[in-house]
């Protein structure tokens, strides 16, 4: 089962800082964690379901955010890390 | 009802940063300065409803957590998010039965909430990218998109303007209760006469220099457009492409700017306590730095019966870059009116006096996209 783990600045959505979640791909994932935390749901995506601009999503330590995005296939063991790149100005 | 000695001036202010709620009494000479709210979110348009003293709703685009319409019921002093068009509030937003169904394109930001009349007391309408009007009968907790701007057939003529593919002005016309307009940019004006089911083009006589036609029926990149209070057939237009009038419901366009150096801006308004024409902020070419021409603040009123402008601000003190955001400007319905201007830089400049004396708050805010006043019973 994968593990996730959530940046500080969904700490005000989610209580962990991380969780453990069955699911076959990124977009699986994100699934199952709003499913347990509804309040998350449409700030890692919007309602059309991409992800937001300055969502950063890693898996195992390699960014795949655009590349292969939320069809990104996972395995038990993964390492997930959701993050939020700089937004500047 | 007219406001009592004790009333408050309120100027919402939306910034790049949240909301601020400016607060003073009828002298309008001392503020009291609240907020952010929403911070860290650019709110666009912050919408006092006449309605209902004390509710005021926002309008604000959180880069990271996407657009959110926010809810005081108490004048701007707390506030709590509403639904959004495509998602619910967040008390609300359970995991859908089926994953993976998801509409087709979602609203980027959102840019003006226009309360509804007054015999439709929980009515809302609201202008969103991309190129979307709402409507809301019940205070925000749910929408409906309207389909005549949807499916509208010149819609692949549309482009987006340089915020982006917005729908950014709506007008409701006092006198006639099916009678509505809207501004796009670039799309132009849009007038309907059945309450929304149709809508047809007005933007007969304004120009276009970035298209091959340039009088086209639509793709006009309008920046705002404000109704004359006295007559709703009267509407006053700053377009990229200068400034226009129409006194026949927008069914025709006249440019009425060239007497001035430039007529190019974003900003215009309108106010009972101003009677017989418009307020202006026109601003140097877009070509060049987009700020008022000079290095000197100046407004421009606009006479509709003599069709002259005269600056509104003598010997301006106030010198360097002012810009603006096309809900950059507004007017109370005080006696004698105030005119409140807020720029980009993040200054508040302010006449209480209808342009005898202008002052500016002493508090620097972040970049300025919207400036809304309310007074109770005003």
């Amino acid at each position: 089962m994968p593990t996730v783990r959530l940046d500080g600045m969904l700490r005000q959505f989610v209580s962990a800082r991380s969780v453990q979640v069955d699911a076959d791909d990124v977009s699986g994932l994100i699934d199952r964690i709003e499913e347990t935390y509804p309040r998350l749901r449409y700030r890692l995506r919007d309602e059309a379901g991409m992800l937001r601009r300055f969502v950063r999503i890693f898996v195992n330590g390699e960014d795949v955010s655009l590349v292969p995005g939320l069809t990104t296939r996972l395995r038990a063991g993964d390492k997930v890390d959701i993050l939020h790149s700089i937004q500047g100005g | 009802m007219a406001p009592s000695p004790s009333s408050r001036v309120r100027l919402y202010l939306g910034t790049e940063k949240g909301t601020y709620v400016a607060t003073t009494d009828l002298r309008r000479r001392k503020w009291n300065v609240t907020g952010p709210f929403q911070p860290g979110s650019a709110v666009f348009h912050i919408a006092p409803d006449p309605r209902t003293p004390g509710d005021v709703y926002a309008l604000a685009n959180s880069g990271f957590w996407g657009p959110g319409i926010f809810r005081s019921r108490d004048y701007g002093a707390k506030w709590s998010e509403v639904a959004t068009p495509g998602f619910p509030p967040p008390g609300k937003r359970k995991a859908p039965k089926e994953f993976g169904k998801f509409p087709p394109e979602a609203i980027r930001a959102l840019w003006h909430l226009e309360p509804g009349r007054e015999d439709e007391p929980k009515t809302l309408f609201l202008g969103a990218d991309p190129h979307r009007l709402y409507r809301s009968d019940d205070c925000g907790a749910s929408w409906e998109e309207n389909q005549g701007i949807a499916q509208h057939p010149t819609r692949p003529r549309w482009a987006p303007g340089g915020g982006g593919p917005c729908l950014h002005t709506i007008l409701l016309d006092p006198e006639r209760p099916s009678r509505m307009y809207v501004g796009l940019s670039a799309a132009g004006t849009f007038r309907t006469d059945d309450s929304g089911e149709t809508w047809k083009p007005v933007n007969r006589g304004v120009v276009v220099n970035f298209l091959p036609e340039t009088r086209p029926e639509v793709g006009q990149c309008v920046h705002h457009v404000a109704l004359d209070p006295s007559d709703s057939t009267v509407a006053y237009r700053q377009d990229h492409n200068g400034i226009y009038l129409s006194e026949d419901s927008m069914e025709h366009w006249t440019r009425v700017g060239r007497p001035l150096s430039t007529d190019f801006g974003f900003v215009v308004a309108t106010s009972p306590s101003l009677p017989g024409g418009a307020v202006f902020a026109p601003l140097s070419p877009p070509e060049v730095t987009r700020t008022m021409p000079g290095q000197r603040f100046q407004l421009y009123w606009f006479n509709r019966k003599k069709r002259n402008f005269r600056p509104m601000v003598r010997s301006s003190p106030f010198i360097g870059e002012f810009g603006n955001h096309r809900e950059g400007l507004a007017i109370d319905r005080l006696d004698p009116a105030g005119i409140y201007y807020g720029s980009t830089g993040g200054q508040v400049i302010y006449t209480p006096d209808a342009g005898r004396s202008w002052s500016a708050i002493p508090f620097q805010f972040p970049k300025i996209h919207s400036v809304s006043v309310s007074v109770p019973g005003g």
